[in-house]
């Protein structure tokens, strides 16, 4: 019990240098006392420009978007019973960015704020629909359908991309693909979070069924879970949280599939026990994806946050599988 | 695999069949005209006092350039990119224009007798043209008034038209004189900045027109050469009197349009935006002097006292 509160402790601790850590780097490097003392001075200074506008904004984009791709990852995989299984892979990132990319380079967001949010959820909950719908059989067909979701959302953006009007804007999707939590403002912020945090609230409810889940969906249904209703919920709660957190930082991957599996060994292996601590670890890992990003010395731009998460993430994933190979029979 | 092999062989002794008999039948229309390059450019300058009838463009910036030069008559086609940039530059001079997207089966089917490319259009395109006789010369990007002189100068001279070439320079360097005559007391600091990325430096055009127009850029003092990448946290920090946005004049819209738009950069050069039209900095063309004028103007309008941070 004791070992219990030191980890959550421990887990918060982490969280907290991870937020005062994003708070304090950026292309400039400002004092932390300077940082601070911004707060009480007149206004406008450098240094609460910078503070307020720029990286509050980020930071608090950074736990939202981190929070919902690990809560995320965390229910899907009690769901399908599947370890490999996270919003990337089921096709859910790859429609929230097409929904969005079709909102924003087919001047919907110009006239229209919501829709780059609006679209990118629609954009995921057709994914995640047609993932689930075409995968049911099991755990292969839900990869695979998984794969061929994300391949056709992608072509969806390819073609985005080919009748893009404007001739720069081949250019920017590419870029605008590879996620950042660059130059966010309160704006997009106030636009993304209600959405997420409906998303979370869908999430959470899976709780208890997803635990039940364990023992197999025959036995599940016995004891009361309704399926149906659980998948529904996971559904929506993954295509709301991540929807909207892709349709304003594009896509950032492997988030969703690392931190259930990094809190497993700590949180047990109840599925409805990792919900909470992925969603923090989620948090943790992409805040610290993004003051990377801002550290990493390069001549010119910013690593891009997915860039980044992707090249760690991928090794991760190269892991899990040869893990999981020696485990299974 | 061996049949793989196979087929892409017998594919590219079809293809280099067809290509070598639309070769003979052009060039036999085309009673063998001159193959050229910029290695041997100075054959071809002599060539141009034949004024070519049907000069074809592959490229935005020779686009306009050309039809500042030359009769629309004369002219086979422009790109499809030339239409938006011509609405803001000089409206209505496109009317009637045929227009290409700088493919190879454009120019067998145009059959220009002379194509103004730029290092950077497609090799097929390119050889093609050298098949069918067209001579392609490539012209080069502007990156400062001496380089707009010397690319004015050689389209003039390739479409036959070196005196209208030489009074649109004229024009321009009257412009630019004028400019310096009366330069400001005290440089104002501005910066090119649009989302951040691609800032133009030292080495560019936009950093000519800046220091023409009697400022000083901020981003030329960064440490890369030509383009440098720019934060908003940067940018406030560098705290210039003005940040210039360029206006593409494109339909479609933007990303970095918004970015531009963040409210930080909303909020703090409220009144300092100054916006210019894109292409007479991406273009080097006589009117790029216009673009220093209407930034000398527009620099005496910005609010006197520095920023407020």
């Amino acid at each position: 019990m004791v070992g219990k509160v030191a980890l959550r402790a421990l887990a918060c601790a982490l969280l907290l240098t991870c937020i005062l850590l994003s708070l304090g780097t950026g292309r400039i490097w400002l004092e932390p006392a300077v940082l601070i003392g911004s707060i009480f001075e007149p206004k406008p200074s450098l240094a609460w420009l910078i503070l307020s506008e720029l990286r509050v904004p980020r930071t608090i984009l950074g736990l939202l978007v981190g929070a919902s791709l690990g809560l995320s990852g965390a229910v899907l995989q009690g769901l399908l019973r599947n370890p490999l299984a996270e919003p990337g892979l089921l096709g859910v990132s790859a429609g929230a960015a097409l929904g969005a990319v079709i909102a924003i380079y087919f001047g919907l967001s110009a006239a229209f704020a919501l829709a780059t949010p609006i679209l990118g959820i629609g954009g995921a909950l057709v994914a995640a629909a047609l993932t689930l719908s075409i995968g049911r059989g099991g755990t292969l067909t839900m990869i695979l359908a998984g794969a061929a979701v994300s391949g056709l959302m992608g072509a969806g953006v390819s073609l985005a991309l080919n009748f893009a009007p404007n001739p720069s804007a081949a250019y920017e999707i590419t870029i605008w693909l590879l996620g950042t939590l660059e130059n966010r403002d309160w704006h997009q912020l106030v636009l993304a979070a209600p959405f997420i945090l409906a998303g979370w609230v869908c999430l959470v409810l899976t709780m208890r069924d997803v635990d039940a889940l364990t023992l197999g969906e025959t036995q599940a249904e016995s004891l009361g879970v309704n399926l149906a209703r659980t998948r529904l919920l996971a559904l929506a709660g993954t295509a709301l949280s991540v929807g909207a957190a892709t349709a304003v930082t594009g896509s950032i991957g492997f988030i969703g599939l690392m931190a259930p599996h990094l809190v497993r060994p700590f949180a047990g292996h109840q599925p409805g026990r990792m919900l909470l601590p992925s969603a923090l670890f989620g948090a943790i890992l992409l805040l610290l994806a993004d003051v990377a990003t801002r550290i990493i010395p390069t001549a010119g731009q910013e690593v891009r946050l997915g860039v980044l998460t992707s090249i760690v993430g991928t090794p991760f994933f190269l892991w899990l599988v040869t893990r999981l190979r020696r485990m299974s029979p | 695999m061996g049949s793989a092999e196979g087929l892409h062989h017998n594919r590219r002794v079809i293809g280099g069949a067809i290509v070598t008999a639309l070769a003979l039948g052009l060039s036999l229309v085309g009673g063998g005209a001159v193959v050229a390059s910029r290695q041997h450019a100075e054959p071809l300058i002599a060539m141009a006092s034949a004024k070519p009838q049907r000069i074809m463009s592959t490229n935005l910036c020779t686009d306009l350039l050309l039809l500042m030069l030359v009769p629309k008559d004369r002219i086979a086609s422009v790109t499809h990119l030339a239409h938006d940039a011509v609405e803001v530059l000089m409206p209505g001079s496109d009317d009637g224009v045929a227009v290409n997207h700088g493919t190879a089966e454009e120019v067998v089917l145009q059959q220009p007798d002379l194509i103004l490319a730029s290092p950077w259009s497609t090799p097929v395109m390119r050889r093609l043209a050298a098949k069918v006789g067209a001579p392609v010369v490539e012209i080069d990007s502007a990156n400062s008034f001496d380089d707009i002189r010397r690319i004015t100068r050689q389209v003039g001279a390739f479409a036959g038209e070196p005196q209208r070439a030489e009074t649109l320079i004229a024009e321009m360097d009257r412009k630019l004189a004028e400019l310096a005559h009366q330069h400001p007391r005290q440089p104002v600091e501005v910066v090119a900045w649009s989302a951040g990325e691609g800032v133009p430096g030292r080495g560019t055009l936009t950093d000519e027109i800046i220091r023409a127009a009697g400022a000083v850029n901020v981003a030329a003092r960064m440490p890369d050469d030509n383009f440098s990448s720019f934060g908003i946290e940067e940018l406030l920090a560098a705290r210039p009197k003005g940040i210039l946005r360029g206006r593409n004049g494109f339909d479609g819209p933007l990303l970095a349009d918004t970015a531009s738009e963040h409210p930080v950069i909303r909020k703090a050069f409220k009144d300092r935006t100054i916006s210019f039209p894109v292409f007479l900095h991406s273009c080097g063309l006589p009117q790029s002097a216009d673009a220093a004028v209407q930034l000398r103007e527009a620099l005496g309008k910005l609010p006197a006292e520095g920023v407020a941070w």
